[in-house]
Order: C-alpha cells, then sequence, then structure tokens
C-alpha cells in the first residue's frame, strides 16, 4: 500500500465518519440523561433531505446545515414528548421515529418526482445541484506532503466536529450542567430530590441528541454524498447507536470510533486499489461483529468494564408517582 | 379557578376505553398523514380511497394484500411473544435472512424429486431452526451476562444482510445461479414452491394463521404460557415460585426467532423462488414489530393488523399512477405505530381533567368570632 493511498483512505475516512460522529455525539448527550433513542437514522434523513433542499434553495451552507439540524430536533420532539412525558416504551418509540423519519422524507425528497408520465425530473429535491463546502485552508498548505491532506484538506465543518468533541466532553465532565445531566441520568430518584427538574433535563438531551442527528444527516447530504436520494443514510443512524455503546459514552472515544467505521465504509476501496482480495460484505460486518461482542464483553465483567459501562437508568421513564 | 390534569395509573381499562383509545390513535394517524398529503399539494380524500381501493376492493387487490399480510402475521407474531414478555427482540430482520438463506440452500440441496409437502417441510423447518439460533446468538448472552439485546440483536440484522448479501453478490456460493450474466440466486425447483391458492396467493397464509392461533392458545392455556406470563410480570416473583428464568428467556426469543424465520422461509418458497437478497430486505421484520404494536402484543390481533398494513403498502403503486409519492404509506404506517404508542399510555392511565377547589384556609375561623 502506498503513500498516496494510505493518505487518501484516512481523508475519505473522516469525511465517511464525520455524519456518523455528530450523530453519535448527539446520541451522547441524550443517553447521558437516561433517554435511549433509537430514532436516530429516522432523524438523520429528515435532516439529510430537509438541508439539501435549503443548501438549494438558500445557496448558503451554514443555513442547509442549521435546518437540517432543526428539523432533527423537531423530531426529536416526538420522542421527547412519547418517551419522557407520556412514558411510552422508548424502544418502542424510537423505531416509530425511524419509519416516520425514513417515510416522511423519502416522501417529501419525491414529490414533483412521480409524474403520470414516469419521468421522476421533476422532483422537488433531486433534481436541481446542491451548495457545496469548500476546504477552508490554503492550496499551499493542503499541497503539503501527508499532513496536508489530512490535518489541513477539509472544509469548516470537519473543523468544528472536532471542537464539538471538545466541547460535549467540557459540557459532560466540567460543568454544573453536565453534572447534572450525569445524574439525571444514573439515578433520576436521587436528582429529583436534590431539586434536578428529571424531564427538562432529559427534554434538553433529547431534543440536543435530534439537533445532532440532524446535523449529521445534513452533512452527509450536503457535504459527504451532494445529493439527496431516499434512505440515503444506508443505516449511518444505525451504526451511530452502536457506536455510542462502542465509545462507551465518552465524546473522544466516539471521534475514534466513527473515524474507524468510517475507514470500514470505504476500506473496500482502498483495499481493492491495493490489490487486495477481500469481500466487502466481510468488512461492512466487522462493525457490527465489535458491537455485538463488546456489549457482550462488557455486560459479562460489569466490574472490570464499568469504565465503560452505560447510564444506569438508561430506557427507564422516570415517573415520580411509581417511586 | 384553574384545570388541572390529575393522573393515576390503572391496572385494566374498561373496554370502552380499550376501543376508544385504538380507535382515535387510528383516525389521529390519518388525519396528520392527510394533512402532509394536503399541504403537499396532493388530494388526500383521493389518496385514502385509492389505498382502499388497490389493497382491499376485489379479489385480486385481497390476494396480493394478503400475501404480503402472511409473512407481516409471523414476524409480527416474532415480536409480539418477546415483546410480550418484555424481551427486546429487534432481530427479526435478520433471523428472517437467515431464514430464507438456510431455507434456500435446502431446497436446493434436498434431492428436487421428494414429494413435495415432505419438501416443504424440510425448509421451513429449516428456516425455523436458522431464526432461532440466530436469535440464540443475542438470548444466551441476555440469559446470563444480561447483554442488552436490543443491541444485540439488532448487531446481528446487519451481520446477517451482509451474509446473505455475500453468497449472492460477493462470492460463487452454492446459491448463486452459476449461468446467470448478473448476480442473482439459483432458482429453487418446482417441488420446493408452495402451492398457490388464488393469483398469487399461496398456503403460506394458511401456515401464519394457524400459528397465530397456536401461539394464542399456548401462552393463554398451557402452563408454559403461564409460566412466560408470569416472568414478564415479574422476573423475582417467578424465580422465587421456583420458574426456570433463564430458559424461559431463551425459550421465548428461539420461538421469536423461528417464527420470524419460517417467515423467510416461507417468502422464498412462495414469493421470491430463490435468494435474492434485495427483495428480501423489504423491512419485513421491522414491520412486524409496527404489526405487534399496533395488535397491542395480542396473538389474534396480529391478524387483522397485518392485513390492514399489508393493505397500506401494496397501494403504494396505485398512489404513484396518480402522482402521490409511494413513499407515503410508510409514513402512515409510522404514524400509526406513533400515535398507538403514544395511546397506551391513556390505557394504563387514568386522566382526568379537573377544576381545582381552592383550599380553605385551616383553622377555626367560628371560635375567633366570638
Amino acid at each position: 500500500m502506498n503513500d498516496t493511498v494510505l493518505v487518501l483512505s484516512v481523508v475519505s475516512a473522516i469525511a465517511a465518519g464525520t455524519p456518523i460522529l455528530f450523530a453519535a455525539l448527539g446520541e451522547i448527550m441524550t443517553e447521558r440523561s437516561g433517554v435511549m433513542n433509537l430514532g436516530v437514522d429516522g432523524m438523520m434523513l429528515i435532516g439529510a433531505v430537509t438541508g439539501f433542499w435549503v443548501g438549494v434553495e438558500t445557496e448558503s451552507a451554514v443555513l442547509a446545515l442549521l435546518a437540517g439540524g432543526l428539523a432533527g430536533t423537531l423530531l426529536s420532539l416526538v420522542h421527547a414528548v412519547l418517551a419522557v412525558s407520556l412514558r411510552v416504551n422508548q424502544v418502542i418509540s424510537g423505531l416509530a421515529l425511524v419509519i416516520v423519519g425514513g417515510g416522511l422524507s423519502a416522501y417529501w425528497g419525491n414529490l414533483g418526482g412521480t409524474a403520470a408520465d414516469g419521468s421522476a425530473d421533476q422532483a422537488l429535491v433531486q433534481t436541481k445541484n446542491g451548495v457545496s463546502i469548500d476546504p477552508i485552508f490554503p492550496e499551499v498548505l493542503q499541497d503539503l506532503p501527508v499532513i496536508g491532506p489530512i490535518v489541513f484538506g477539509h472544509d469548516l465543518v470537519i473543523y468544528f466536529s472536532w471542537a464539538l468533541v471538545g466541547a460535549v466532553g467540557y459540557l459532560l465532565y466540567r460543568t454544573q450542567f453536565g453534572l447534572s445531566l450525569r445524574a439525571v441520568g444514573e439515578d433520576p430518584g436521587a436528582a429529583d430530590a436534590a431539586g434536578l427538574s428529571v424531564s427538562r433535563y432529559r427534554y434538553v438531551c433529547t431534543l440536543v441528541g435530534g439537533f445532532g442527528a440532524g446535523l449529521g444527516g445534513s452533512y452527509l447530504s450536503v457535504g459527504v454524498i451532494g445529493t439527496w436520494a431516499a434512505g440515503l443514510t444506508a443505516g449511518a443512524g444505525w451504526i451511530a447507536v452502536a457506536l455510542v455503546i462502542l465509545s462507551g459514552w465518552r465524546p473522544w472515544a466516539a471521534l475514534l470510533a466513527a473515524y474507524v467505521f468510517g475507514a470500514l465504509r470505504s476500506l473496500g476501496f482502498t483495499l481493492q486499489i491495493s490489490g487486495i482480495e477481500v469481500a466487502s460484505e466481510f468488512l461492512a460486518m466487522i462493525p457490527f461483529v465489535a458491537t455485538y461482542l463488546v456489549v457482550i464483553v462488557v455486560s459479562a465483567n460489569p466490574a472490570r468494564a464499568r469504565k465503560i459501562a452505560g447510564p444506569a437508568a438508561l430506557g427507564e421513564p422516570y415517573s415520580r408517582e411509581a417511586r | 379557578m384553574s384545570k388541572r390534569a390529575s393522573i393515576s395509573p390503572r391496572a385494566r381499562p374498561p373496554w370502552t376505553v380499550r376501543v376508544v383509545v385504538p380507535t382515535a390513535s387510528l383516525i389521529a394517524a390519518a388525519v396528520v398523514g392527510g394533512l402532509v398529503i394536503s399541504m403537499s399539494g396532493n388530494d388526500a380524500f383521493e389518496a385514502y380511497r385509492t389505498i382502499l381501493d388497490s389493497s382491499f376492493n376485489g379479489v385480486r387487490p385481497l390476494t396480493r394484500t394478503m400475501t404480503l399480510a402472511t409473512p407481516l402475521i409471523l414476524t409480527g407474531l416474532a415480536a409480539a411473544i418477546a415483546f410480550r414478555m418484555k424481551v427486546w427482540n429487534i432481530g427479526g430482520e435478520g433471523q428472517l435472512y437467515m431464514g430464507a438463506v438456510v431455507a434456500s440452500g435446502l431446497a436446493l440441496a434436498i434431492p428436487s424429486d421428494i414429494p413435495k409437502p415432505l419438501m416443504i417441510a424440510a425448509i421451513v423447518l429449516g428456516g425455523a431452526a436458522a431464526g432461532a439460533v440466530w436469535a440464540g446468538l443475542a438470548a444466551i448472552p441476555k440469559a446470563y451476562f444480561n447483554a442488552d439485546e436490543v443491541i444485540t440483536t439488532l448487531m446481528l440484522n446487519f451481520v446477517a444482510l451482509s451474509f446473505m448479501n455475500y453468497l449472492i453478490f460477493g462470492s460463487t456460493s452454492f446459491w448463486k445461479d452459476p449461468k446467470s450474466s448478473f448476480p442473482q440466486g439459483l432458482r429453487i425447483p418446482e417441488s420446493a414452491t408452495m402451492p398457490r391458492m388464488s393469483y398469487r396467493l399461496h398456503y403460506g397464509i394458511i401456515i401464519a394463521v394457524v400459528a397465530a392461533v397456536l401461539l394464542w392458545w399456548v401462552l393463554r392455556r398451557t402452563t408454559y404460557g403461564f409460566e412466560v406470563r408470569a416472568v414478564s410480570d415479574s422476573k423475582e416473583a417467578s424465580r422465587y415460585a421456583g420458574m426456570r428464568v433463564n430458559s424461559k428467556l431463551i425459550s421465548v426469543l428461539a420461538i421469536s426467532g423461528a417464527l420470524a424465520g419460517i417467515a423467510g422461509a416461507i417468502e422464498v418458497s412462495g414469493v421470491v423462488k430463490r435468494l435474492d437478497p434485495t427483495v428480501l430486505a423489504s423491512e419485513l421484520g421491522f414491520t412486524g414489530i409496527v404489526v405487534a404494536a399496533v395488535a397491542r402484543f395480542n396473538c389474534l390481533g396480529v391478524i387483522p393488523v397485518a392485513v390492514l398494513l399489508a393493505g397500506l403498502v401494496v397501494s403504494g403503486s396505485s398512489l404513484q399512477r396518480l402522482g402521490i409519492p409511494p413513499e407515503i404509506v410508510f409514513l402512515l404506517q409510522g404514524l400509526i405505530f406513533l400515535f398507538v404508542a403514544a395511546g397506551e399510555f391513556f390505557l394504563a392511565n387514568k386522566v382526568t381533567i379537573a377544576s381545582t377547589v381552592p383550599v380553605q384556609p385551616a383553622g377555626n375561623g367560628g371560635l375567633a368570632n366570638e
């Protein structure tokens, strides 16, 4: 494997991993407060179609990404109402979000695209060219060998995602808000007794998670792929859910894991140009097999693996009356 | 004077509530779906009329609906029995794929001149075994290490999908048609195909309905069913009463996986006729979860709900002819799911809107006046 191929594969791993990273950072916030939202894929899809459409209409990448994030937030509000206020089973509510998000995004993206004569070229979203997001550093820096493309070759969004990893880590571990939200996720009864509003923290964190997923979705359609198609995420939202567990609910580990997932997604291509024959289907399996094994290993050694175990009250609705 | 909602949990709602709440959920889903259709410039009433017309009006539409309802009844049962025991098997999708892989493999491996009933029994049982084993990969870690089955079953879905894709697209496997110029599965022999009743409707529907009735009976009328329900109510109490909680858990997940595996086997034998990953990966497993939730995890309720949701999905192509994106059927399906889930709150809790009466100041006002 020569240098160019290696550098290229790192660059494509970072690009492919970034949408998943945004979604995973959001889901870390959500799950840290004790709410499990399995609807990440649905929120990413809604974010992807909204972001792409706004990008086409306004020609502004910033507005596109923001709109995608807000669309994800709106859908996550549904989960917050169901899971926090109505105390509906969070697995059910999250799966409902996946179906609603997938259906609504595909419907919207295909509007006007199914004319009576069967031609699909009038679709609201697909046909137009989206906005593009360009690298920010001058070409002199980008052209440096190896570190040029890896360190200076990205667009602003990727640098923002690095900053966001630090910000989420700081928020969770170094602020009063972070301490409180983790308390709500570990022991809502005690947090309630200490005067924290469990549902307020859970609402905020669920909405933040929705924004992350929507932002990830819109960066996927606007920045990485550059088009919209129904089911664009190809399961990226589920990968984000898996990644939260693999990372042990820690932002820095999520960054690493996102790039490993991103690398695996583009590894088939990399190996092919290096002349190594591995069925791409087996590469596609690796992240899922890894998550499966990690979950079992963590469960089998709760004492040794406490550092990477999830919030204690994850997925359990909190009701003051039922205590 | 302010109004205040008071919420109190209840064990079993009166029958009026059990009728009104699901009806209201369906109406709410239809109204919201209708608003989305109207706001996007299409005629909602025409859309709903088309949905009903194209899936339920006439023999041919009905057979199309029932053909799709067949796997949905089975995956619905798979989700219903697991969820009822509070085991969150999200892996129906992967268990269905593995059922399809083993069933098509058996259909190709067994000499094609054996009697049809024997052949079909073999592939259905093979599919069931494959689904049960695949679910077991999540059940055993759950039983012994309490490994979260939501995540393990979910991950196994993707592994199964990749494996199925590998057999057809990534290799020259036993399942693949060597003569075809594009990658596709080898057609299964005639003796392995499910006989048809009318149009494309095959006898698989009988298997699905029998499975539903059988499972309903087992849960309601047998010791096993009683123990399953007891474990779902309280693991600790059941263990104290001498029930073997772990073996219940493993057996329920195995039955759940077997049902999804049978769905895969029947799809191969009755509809697809070969291992075709793109056709099989049409979210039958996920839709089964919707079916189970809307049926409130009642095994008999799964049958009409599966027919209803199958009718919705089947009508997609007719909507397309009207110029309405067919994906609306998935949105409607999701909305039904969402509103039925929200309805659970109103079934489980009594909500009364009462005016709060200002509290009289305490004290002996009368005496003070003297």
